[in-house]
């Protein structure tokens, strides 16, 4: 005649209702069920002398808790990875990053203040141009739609990119007011020609990263497109189409790019998706 | 490419579950490893599909009157990985006995 097994221990189970709560809604199960197990296990099957005290109430509480934050972290990576939200918000943590460091680094907010009225004017100067010249030299690649995109859609597109190459810049420049800082006591005069230079050359790295990263994005949804994928053999350049195509994760669409530009595949193509997807869906 | 980025920690877990040790706390006593780096490493490691889990039958843990246990196996990907661990750690070898059930 079987009989239940015993529950655990007042301290263990409080411990594992606390931490259910970091674990995502659908992983809690199993990883209620494992973890239970798990300590059922330690505590009724191994002989009480290999179990310390150390082991039993700090080790692991603490594996209880890494094993939900790997969980939630795993996630949260699985649903942001790639998104705009993310770019925005990454760019937003190394702007403030780099704000606290160039006030760190001036030693306090009213001594950058003072920096900053002189130098963001020569700096803002700059920006026109920069923007200019990395829009000229840009490598850009004429993208071909299959469809006209949603106005809405596109004024989402422009926006983000405006935000992005926005936020790029601020960094940019606060990287730059944060590099020139020691260079004020072995070169006082040139330091705010140099702080000018390097801004303008990680300008434009960034501009250039921002108009790179806005082609490699699903039309649709904005997200980073994934799964690269090389199509044809390159020594068949000049008998069958060779290049790469990426996908967009959620299914809206990929892109195509050809390795060299020929008279039949000159530009890069997006092929739309979505209506064949809401098929699908819809069947 | 997959198996150059396997951590020695990761590289010792698997083989232990090579050995035999099948479940968490068997592979933590075995290897020494503390719980909060076993545990998430082998959700890494399932994820990478090198191990796989399943769970024990309720019956069978019921008749032992005891919870049913998650068990950890290696995929086909997962023993190629724990041999190239051992031929690049070959103190693995020694470091873990195979499990007398």
């Amino acid at each position: 005649m079987s009989t239940r097994p015993s529950p655990l221990p007042f301290f263990h189970r409080a411990i594992l209702r606390s931490v259910q709560h970091i674990v995502p809604v659908t992983e809690r199960d199993d990883f209620l069920r494992s973890w239970q197990a798990e300590l059922w296990h330690m505590l009724h099957c191994v002989p009480r002398r290999r179990l310390n005290v150390v082991r039993l109430h700090i080790d692991l509480p603490l594996g209880v808790v890494s094993d939900a934050l790997w969980l939630r972290t795993h996630s949260l990576r699985r649903i942001l990875a790639g998104t705009p939200a993310l770019c925005i918000a990454s760019l937003l943590a190394l702007s403030l990053l780099s704000f606290v460091l160039a006030v760190l680094s001036y030693g306090g907010r009213h001594a950058l203040g003072l920096y900053l009225s002189r130098q963001a004017e020569h700096s803002l100067v700059a920006v026109p141009i920069l923007l200019f010249v990395s829009y000229a030299i840009a490598s850009f690649s004429h993208i071909e739609l299959n469809s006209i995109p949603h106005t809405l859609r596109w004024i989402n597109h422009l926006l983000f990119s405006a935000l992005k190459t926005s936020l790029a810049l601020l960094l940019t420049f606060l990287l730059s007011v944060c590099i020139a800082r020691p260079l004020y006591i072995p070169l006082p005069r040139a330091a705010d020609l140099l702080q000018i230079l390097f801004f303008v050359i990680f300008a434009l790295f960034a501009v250039r990263w921002s108009f790179h990263d806005q082609e490699q994005r699903c039309k649709h949804c904005l997200c980073s497109l994934a799964t690269p994928a090389r199509v044809g053999r390159p020594s068949h350049n000049l008998l069958e189409w060779t290049g790469t195509e990426q996908t967009c994760k959620q299914g809206h669409g990929r892109l195509s790019i050809p390795e060299i530009e020929t008279s039949w595949h000159q530009y890069s193509r997006w092929i739309d998706q979505t209506s064949s997807f809401d098929h699908l869906s819809r069947a | 490419m997959g198996l150059l980025r396997l951590s020695h920690s990761a590289a010792l877990i698997l083989k232990a579950i090579s050995l035999g040790y099948c479940f968490g706390f068997d592979v933590m006593e075995i290897t020494g490893l503390p719980s909060g780096t076993v545990y998430p490493a082998l959700r890494r490691l399932e994820r990478d599909e090198l191990v796989e889990s399943r769970w024990e039958s309720e019956e069978d843990a019921f008749s032992n009157q005891r919870p049913a246990r998650r068990y950890y196996q290696l995929t086909r990907e997962g023993k190629a990985a724990a041999l190239a661990a051992t031929e690049r750690y070959p103190l693995l070898a020694r470091l873990l006995p195979e499990k007398h059930s």
